[in-house]
Formats: C-alpha cells, structure tokens, sequence
C-alpha cells in the first residue's frame, strides 16, 4: 500500500488523495466481506452432504468390519481344516508305513505315493478349498459351491455346449459320464404310449413319503423277478426318493453320527464321495485295490477279506468310527460283477464287525455278457445280516433314464426304512413320474421282449466296437461283461506317471472336447486309468475315437519333443 | 467375532449347540406330511437334547444317534396323518372315513388341471428330458418361470433365469436355503403362528434352529389387529436369542400368511426388509399362496414387486406350484434370489433335489399357457376358494366361534379357546383327538408353535359334499363339548373379532 501511495500520481490534492485510499480500502473490504460471506454460505451447503458423507463412511466402515469377520471366519476355519488335515495326514504315513513294514515289503519307490493314499479323501476336500469366500452364504455353503465346481465344472461345460449331430458338431462328446443312450428311441416310444399318461387326483396330491404304494408294490415285485429273491419282497421295506445319491444321501444320514466312516474299495463310484460328504460329513475310507496280479491277487483289482480287515484295523488305528461298507455290484468302474462266493465273504465280514454294507446294485440289468452272472444280494437265501444289508436300485442305467431321478432302496430294516422315509418330502418324486415308472416297471413283457434283449445286443456291439479299437491301439484295457464304461489304462502314455500328469491329459482330452474321466475321480491309487464309457451312439462313438486317438498321437509328439530338447541340452 | 463353524471333520453336527435356548424351536413342526398333526405323547423334549445318543438309543441298534432322532420325525407322524390315510373318507367305498380338514391342499381344482395335463402338448419326451439335467433345472423351464413371476408378482423389471433355481418343492428350497445360508446350530427368526413343517424341513440335513417370533391375538398397543408382527417385537426376539448365544442369520416370512390367511401390507412388508437389512439378515420370502388371495379386497403384493429392494442380495424368495396350482403331488418348487452365490449353492445341492425332465418340460407348459392360467383356472379357481371360504365362515359364525380369516390361502384359523376347560396345549390336544375321534382331521395351534392353546387351522379348499360332512361333523363335536361346559371358561383373553374376512 506504501508503495502505491509512493507512485500515486502527485498532482491531486492530499485530501483528494486520502478519500481515493479510504474509499479504496472499503472496495476491498467489502470484496473480502463479500467473498468471506460466500464461503461461509458454501460450506453451510456442504455441512449437510458432509454430514451424510461421514454417515455413509462410517456405514461403510461397519460393512467391512463385518465383511472382515466374516473373512476371518472363514479364513480361520480354513487353517484349522488345513493344520487338521495335515495332522491327519501325517498320522496316516506313519500307520501305513508301519502297516507295509508289517508285510514286510520292501517297494520303496512306491511307498513315499502309497503312503498318503488313505488320507487322500481327506486331503482332496481341502485341496479344493481356494479362496471362495462369499459374505452371503455359510462356511459350509461356500464350501458346497467349491466342491460342486471342482467335481462338475467339466459336466457344466458339457451341458452348455453338447456335440448335436446338426447343430453343433465341434461340441463336446461325453464318454465320462455313465449314461446309456443306446436305447432312448425304445424308452420314448414306450413312454408316448397312452397308458403313461393318466393324472389322477391321487399324482397331484401329497404323496406317501416313502413313495406311492403302487410303486412300492411296483418295485418290490420287481426286484423280487430279476434280483431272483427267493421269496416275495415286501413293498413296507422299500423307500423310492429322486435318485440314488439321494438314498445314499440319506442312508448314510442314518446309519452314520458325522465323522464317522464307510469303507470302499477303490476304484469306485465317485459320486459317492460326494453324496457321503455333502450333506452326512461321513467319511469314505478307501480300501485300496491293485492292478498287478500277485499270489492274493488272482485277478487286477481284487477285493479280499483281508484287505478289508486290513483297512478296518487301519481305520481303528486312526480312532475312525467305521460304521459300514459300501460295494458297487456290478462294480463301477470295473465293469465286474463279484462271485457269488466272495458276495457272501464280505457280508460276513460286515457281519463279523458289526457293519452295515450298502450295496448299489445299479446297473444290475446290464449285465450285456450273455456268460455272466451276476448275483444279487438279494437273490440269497439267507443274508448274513439282513438288518444291516441295504440294496440300492435305480433306473438311470439300467433303463437309460437318468433324468427321471428315480432311486430305491431295499432294506429288511423297518427302522432304516422309516428313518429314510423321513427325507422323503426332501427327495421326492412327482406323482406323475412314480405312474410312468410304475407303467414302466410293471411292463414285464416287453421288458424282456424288447427292451432288455435290444439293450443288451446294442451294449454288446458298442463294446465290441471300442475294445477291438482299443486293441489295434494297443492300450490296456479291463474287458468285463457289465456296465456301461470301459476302465482303461493309459499309464504309458504319462511321463513321468503321476496323478498330475494324469490330470494334464485329461485337459487334453477335454480341450479336444472329449470327455473321460480320469482315475484320481475314483480314488484309484495308480495314476494312469480313465473310464470310458461306451454306451453312446455309433456316429458319436467314432468320433470320440478319432479325437482320442488325437489326443495320445498329441501326447507322444510331445514326448518325443521333449525328449528331443532334453538330449539337446545334453 | 461370530462362532467358529462346526466341521466335518468330527464334531457331530446334530450336536444342536448351546443348551441355554429352551424355548428355541423347543417344538418340532408337525408331522411329515407338514401339514396335520403329529402324536401328541410322542414330543420331542428340548431341541438342545436333540441328537442326544443317551436320548434315542434305548430300543434302537441298527441306526446312528442322528438316525435315531431323524425316526422321531418319522413316527411322530402316526396319529394324524397315517391315522388318516388308513381310514381315508371315500364317497362310496369309505363314507365314514377321515374326512382331512388339516392339509393345506386344494382339492376344488383337479378337473381342471388334469383336463390341461392331459392335452396332446404335456406328452412330449425327447432325449434330452431323459438324461442328467443342468442341475439347476432346464433352461427352458427356468426362462418360462422368469417370466411368469415377473409377470405375477408384477416386478418393476423383467425377472431373469439364472436368477431362478428349480427344486423338487419347497420343502428341498427350505432344507437347502437353511444349509447354504446358516452353520449348523444357527436359526432363523420366525413369526409364530407358522407352518411348522418348516422346522423339520431346516433341521433335518441343515442342522438349522428357529428362533420365535411370538405374536399374540390380543390387539395392543399400536397394533391394528391380532397377531401382528412389528418390528418392535422382531428386535426383541433377535435381542433375545442373541443374548442366549444363538447367531440368527435370518428371517422367514411367510406371505401370504399360514395359517392366518393374511397379507402383509407393502409398507409393513418394507420395515421388516429394512430391520432385516439392519442386521445383516437374509429375508426368505415363502410366497407359495401367492395366487391364492381370493378376496378382491385384499392388496396383495409380492417382495419382488417393490420397487427398490432394501437389502436385494439377501432377499431369496420361493414360490410353486403346490398351493396356487393344487398340484402338492406335482413337487414343483422354485427361487428367485439376485445373489449368484445363494444361487450356485443351492444349485449345488440340486442333484439331490432335481425334479424329473418330463416333469420339468410339463410345468414349463402350463406356467407358459397364460390364457388357460388367466381366463379359466385362476377365476375359476378363486370363486370356487371363495365359495369354500363363505361356506365354512357362515357356518362359524352359526356356531358363534370366532376365527380370523384375511382372504388368502386355504385355511381359516379357529378360535376354539372357549371350548377348553383350561387354557393348556393338552386340553387342546384332547379336543384335537375329539375331532379326530369324530373323522374330522384338523391342525391345532401347537403344531402352529401358537404361543395360546385354544387356536386350531381349518382347510376349506375341498368338495363341497366333503366340506359339508366335515363341518358337520366339526359342529358335532362342539355342540357336544359346549353341553358339557354349559358355563362360559374362565380367565380368556379378549377374543378378536372375526374381522377381514
């Protein structure tokens, strides 16, 4: 200001001057006044958009708190399932360490493998546990999702791009999944027919839990005929719910407090493993089979009683509560069927410690070797242990229609048969549906006149077709007279043979929009055996062939390239 | 810090948690068919025994503890619903028969239906409805019931199909809600009275407890009528159950109402959201009696007809056709949920759960045949419920029993408080076994988790010959215990009046 008056112009009067300076200052107080009140008149506006901004931060912050909990909730439980397992893990290398030192075997190179085997489900489960944390849904509800993606994301990728003939001929082809699709232009016909469609009041209104009498009358005349039951089944003993992993489900719901176990030879039906854990948290101790033929082992895979005690006092070892034993019969994979002789054995086994045996006999009508026979358990004159022997049945495979979500059990138990009554309303079938399975069932004549001997012919002649393909490639193979799959071995196609490189060429196979499944599915303990299944169409099956074939002419050139760099390096 | 989940890995999960909630889900739902009423003596005693080795082993060697307890459901079933279905009222072959009041069917339609189910177009098979399904349900199926509940529920915008899951019945969408949603040992609140078969349906694989929401029918305070739910009494019973360490996830609402055949406002219908929303709680939505309000009057509005969720992520509603369609047999049921997760979870459980393909394809037809739903099941429907309805209320009110009836579902929930010598669940019981003495099958309060003995539900969604015979043999009953108790009980409560009919 001193400064400016300096070169003020000096012409003018000092008063003239003094009045420019006051009058000047005003102006700029009044500026300052002005533009303070503007200020002041702003941050009154924001006061209260900041207020509700603090407002939303601070809900912002409670939201995260929250999320964090759930976080740590979950990641916590993880590290407990974690250390648990390898907890659990490690005991089970020192008991089968010990256990193959008792046997006095010396087969180093494959102990370190064999040595975590028996801990192998435990170990999946957890291996499958990345970090899917969802703030919605429970531990085990975000654990369900984890375990349904890892075991059916290949099967969802099928469902959403099918091989169709004319629509969609780069889509995948399923050889992995047991379906019979060789008969579906008899079932349709059979199910076009008019006596399939009768609504009465009765199909519209709750059910029975356990089922329709007229179906369980159905099924229990059934299996009364072609399980050859020496005398007349009761339909009180039979429950039907939506399909068989729903009576697994529920089996073993009843049979089994959670932690406590089943044992099962392996290879063997994986949807079991997921059935038993789901819902029941009931364990699935494997009892391990193998594939070379040795003095106990007349044949690849054999079950023996003392392998099963063997894996029961294994199991008493690790304090495991093993309350029953599972047999698929006609295996699954194996496409075996048991004697009748070691049927009876291993009942007596069961008998012998107290367990339940749970026996699948799903794909009991088959049995397309016409030199086969396959013993049910029910065909017996006298059980064992009738009490505590549950046989499951269902029409997914035996007539081709899985998606009906029709399965049975029968059981001489009153208790077990109430007890899974009560998931009756949780698994139950349309009334509508149990008319069409009842029609189906009862339909004796053109079952064993039409339906059975085409299926059986058209089985036969699909086998044939990729067992003698299988043979010109040279690729081991279990040749078996039941079932729908093939187990086949391609152990020399993996270098080195591991499960992971097992897992590899299973991607390759998928990435050639094939699908198999792979051995590790069912717990097999030798890396390299998938399951085929041949139960396709013609048109389809050869095409499966030729990406197969594909697929290991892919993985030999890799080979060799391999190898090829690897001497290069040399 | 919440409690640390049970696992697999060895705690039983059946091992229902802290012993302190004795009035938690103390009560088991009725009996298996859900609906009618369960043996009396057979009562579970606390749910914190439940699973229990000590409690169920004494006659039992071939199930597990949890098997054991599993059976009770089972057997408690004896006395009313297989009581009834061994001596089923038949017009010519069993006239003195049970004549069944205490289902919630709807008996008035099936002419119709199987005339529709039976047309050329239901009897389609292809090969693809045969084999392994997506397991979520056929797209086909899931893009028709998108449509038709946006189109019902008259949502603001079009509903989507991968926001629907399709489930073999409500019952399945309860059992796999409850175990996606909550840890073992965790609840639900819920406003009693309620259907009680949801309590088996959230224990029985999901391990899942209902904390109580207890409405009275005395009209109090700022309450408008008998048994209204507010939000005042939803924070008492979450206070409540939190204080005996139970961790409540969620809240059930069930609308229109069963067993009061209400409706809940769209404003009340947004408090609870909101409440809900305050503490983190899924809201499951059961809007199975959807179509069913027959009363004009009545302002019916769906949860998805709001315009602007409060919490949309955890409201997850469920919906079938076993009410509004009659077709309990049928085991169509479905959820709508705008959480991808809840969705994928529940999917996950499908495989257990999974409804037939044929069946899948039949449903899709008839949700899809709008002029059929429009001109003639859903008027003819609602004038005969209607019809049903003015009958049995007329004669109520001939016999001067008070009820309470809001113009939707099937049922009408009797006042029967003056007909107990005393005001206990046994003496409602005797009365219940009255009526099941004289061949009429109602559902008393206590299946109903009804906090006053006295209340019984009564279905009026059937023929009328048998609707006729049934209130007969209702009013039989009555009369008989009216002479015998010529004097007025003592000590009842003021009885609400039969308004909102």
């Amino acid at each position: 200001m001193s400064h400016q008056s300096g070169t003020f112009p000096a012409p003018c009067g000092q008063k003239a001057c003094q009045v420019l300076k006051d009058r000047n200052i005003c102006i700029q107080v009044l500026v300052m006044i002005q533009h303070l009140q503007r200020r002041v008149d702003e941050h009154l506006k924001q006061l209260p958009t900041t207020r509700q901004r603090l407002h939303l931060a601070k809900q912002k912050q409670a939201q995260s708190t929250h999320e964090q909990e759930a976080l740590l909730d979950h990641l916590i439980r993880q590290m407990v399932n974690f250390l648990k397992s390898r907890a659990t893990g490690g005991l089970e290398q020192q008991v089968s360490l010990l256990s193959l030192e008792c046997r006095g075997n010396v087969r180093s190179a494959q102990r370190a493998q064999s040595s975590r085997q028996p801990g192998q489900l435990v170990l999946q489960w957890s291996d499958i546990e990345p970090a899917f944390v969802s703030h919605d849904l429970s531990n085990r509800g975000s654990e369900i999702c984890v375990l349904y993606h890892s075991s059916f994301q290949d099967y969802n990728a099928y469902q959403g791009d099918k091989y169709q003939e004319d629509k969609n001929t780069l889509g995948f082809i399923n050889l992995g999944t047991s379906e019979n699709k060789l008969c579906i232009d008899l079932i349709t016909e059979r199910l076009g027919q008019s006596d399939m469609n009768c609504i009465e009041d009765v199909l519209l209104q709750y059910p029975d839990w356990r089922g329709q009498p007229f179906l369980r009358e159905e099924v229990a005349r059934f299996l009364t005929y072609y399980c050859k039951a020496p005398a007349q089944l009761d339909p009180e003993n039979v429950v039907v719910l939506n399909g068989c992993c729903s009576v697994f489900s529920a089996l073993a719901m009843v049979l089994c407090d959670p932690g406590e176990a089943f044992l099962v030879p392996t290879p063997f039906y994986g949807g079991f493993a997921f059935s038993s854990h789901l819902y029941a948290k009931v364990e699935l101790l494997p009892v391990h089979l193998e594939s070379k033929i040795t003095e106990a082992n007349t044949h690849p895979f054999q079950l023996t009683v003392d392998k099963l005690e063997h894996t029961l006092l294994q199991a008493r070892f690790m304090d495991k509560k093993v309350r029953g034993l599972v047999l698929t019969n006609p295996q699954n994979p194996l496409g075996d069927v048991y004697s009748r002789e070691s049927l009876k054995e291993y009942l007596e086994f069961a008998k012998r410690n107290d367990l339940h045996v749970i026996i699948d006999e799903i794909y009991m009508l088959s049995v397309f070797d016409e030199s086969i026979t396959f013993h049910s358990v029910l065909s017996m004159e006298r059980l064992p242990d009738p009490n505590r022997t549950h046989v499951i049945w269902g029409t997914s495979k035996d007539f081709g229609i899985s998606g009906f979500r029709f399965g049975a059990l029968y059981t001489h138990s009153k208790e077990v048969a109430s007890a899974v009554g009560s998931f009756g309303y949780l698994h139950s079938i349309s009334g509508i549906t149990q008319h069409k399975l009842c029609q189906l069932l009862r339909d004796r004549e053109w079952i064993d006149t039409i339906y059975l001997p085409t299926n059986h012919f058209r089985l036969q002649k699909a086998h044939a077709y990729i067992t003698n393909t299988l043979q010109s490639l040279r690729i081991p193979f279990l040749c078996r007279g039941s079932g729908l799959y093939i187990w086949i071995n391609l152990k020399k196609y993996l270098n080195p043979c591991t499960f992971e490189e097992e897992r590899l060429l299973h991607r390759r196979f998928l990435d050639n929009k094939l699908m198999l499944s792979c051995g590790k599915a069912y717990m097999c303990k030798e890396p390299g055996w998938f399951r085929l299944v041949f139960a396709d169409r013609p048109l389809r099956l050869k095409l499966a062939i030729l990406r197969f074939c594909e697929v290991l002419e892919e993985q030999k050139q890799d080979w060799k390239e391999k190898q090829l760099a690897d001497a290069m390096k040399e | 810090m919440s409690t640390l989940a049970q696992t697999e890995s060895g705690t039983p999960t059946t091992c229902a948690g802290p012993a302190s909630t004795q009035d938690l889900g103390s009560s088991y739902g009725d009996c298996l068919q859900g609906e009618c009423s369960r043996k009396p003596d057979q009562k579970l005693p606390e749910l914190y025994g439940v699973g229990d080795p000590v409690m169920f082993s004494s006659n039992s060697s071939y199930l597990s503890s949890r098997g054991r307890m599993i059976k009770w459901f089972w057997d408690s079933a004896e006395e009313g619903y297989r009581t009834y279905h061994m001596d089923e009222y038949d017009e010519d072959k069993n006239p003195s028969g049970i004549i069944n009041l205490g289902t919630s069917e709807n008996k008035l339609c099936f002419d119709l239906l199987s005339r529709r189910l039976t047309q050329p177009d239901m009897q389609w098979v292809e090969p693809s409805l045969l084999q392994y399904p997506d397991w979520r349900g056929h797209l086909f199926l899931r893009e028709e019931v998108a449509k038709f509940l946006s189109f019902y529920c008259k949502s603001p915008a079009p509903l989507k199909p991968e926001n629907v899951v399709v489930l073999n019945g409500c019952a399945s969408l309860f059992s796999a809600l409850a175990t996606v949603l909550c840890e073992a040992g965790e609840a639900f609140l819920i406003p009693t009275p309620y259907y009680g078969a949801i309590t088996q349906h959230v224990h029985l694989y999901g391990n899942v407890r209902l904390a109580y929401v207890y409405l009275d029918s005395k009209v109090t305070g700022t309450d408008t009528r008998p048994f209204q739910l507010t939000v005042e009494k939803l924070e008492m019973a979450l206070q409540e159950a939190t204080s005996k360490g139970v961790k409540v996830k969620g809240l059930i609402l069930i609308n229109p109402q069963n067993p009061l055949g209400d409706v809940y406002a769209p404003g009340e219908l947004q408090e609870y959201l909101v409440f809900a929303k305050r503490y983190w709680l899924h809201v499951v939505v059961d809007e199975v009696y959807m179509l069913s309000v027959f009363e004009k009057a009545v302002g019916y509005r769906s949860v998805l007809s709001l315009e602007r969720l409060p919490d949309p992520q955890r409201t997850h509603v469920m919906w079938g056709a076993s009410k509004d369609f009659g077709m309990s047999g049928l085991r169509f049921g479905t959820l709508y949920t705008e959480n991808p997760d809840v969705a994928t979870a529940v999917a996950s459980l499908c495989r257990y759960h999974g409804l037939s393909g044929l069946v899948q394809y039949q449903m899709a037809q008839l949700l899809r045949d709008r002029d059929w739903i429009n001109q003639v099941y859903l008027p003819e429907n609602l004038a005969r419920l209607k019809a049903a309805h003015t009958y049995v209320s007329e004669e109520l009110r001939a016999l001067g029993v008070p009820f309470l009836s809001g113009g939707a579902g099937f049922f009408i929930w009797v006042d029967l408080r003056k007909y107990l010598p005393e005001a206990t669940f046994e003496e409602e019981l005797l009365l219940w076994r009255r009526f099941l003495d004289k061949k009429v099958l109602l559902s008393f309060g206590k299946a109903f988790e009804c906090k006053e003995p006295g209340w019984f539900r009564l279905v009026f969604s059937d023929k009328a010959h048998r609707l006729r015979l049934g209130m007969q043999r209702v009013r039989q009953v009555l009369e008989e215990k009216a002479q015998v108790a010529e004097d007025p009980p003592p000590c009842q409560t003021q009885e609400p009046s039969d308004q909102r009919r």
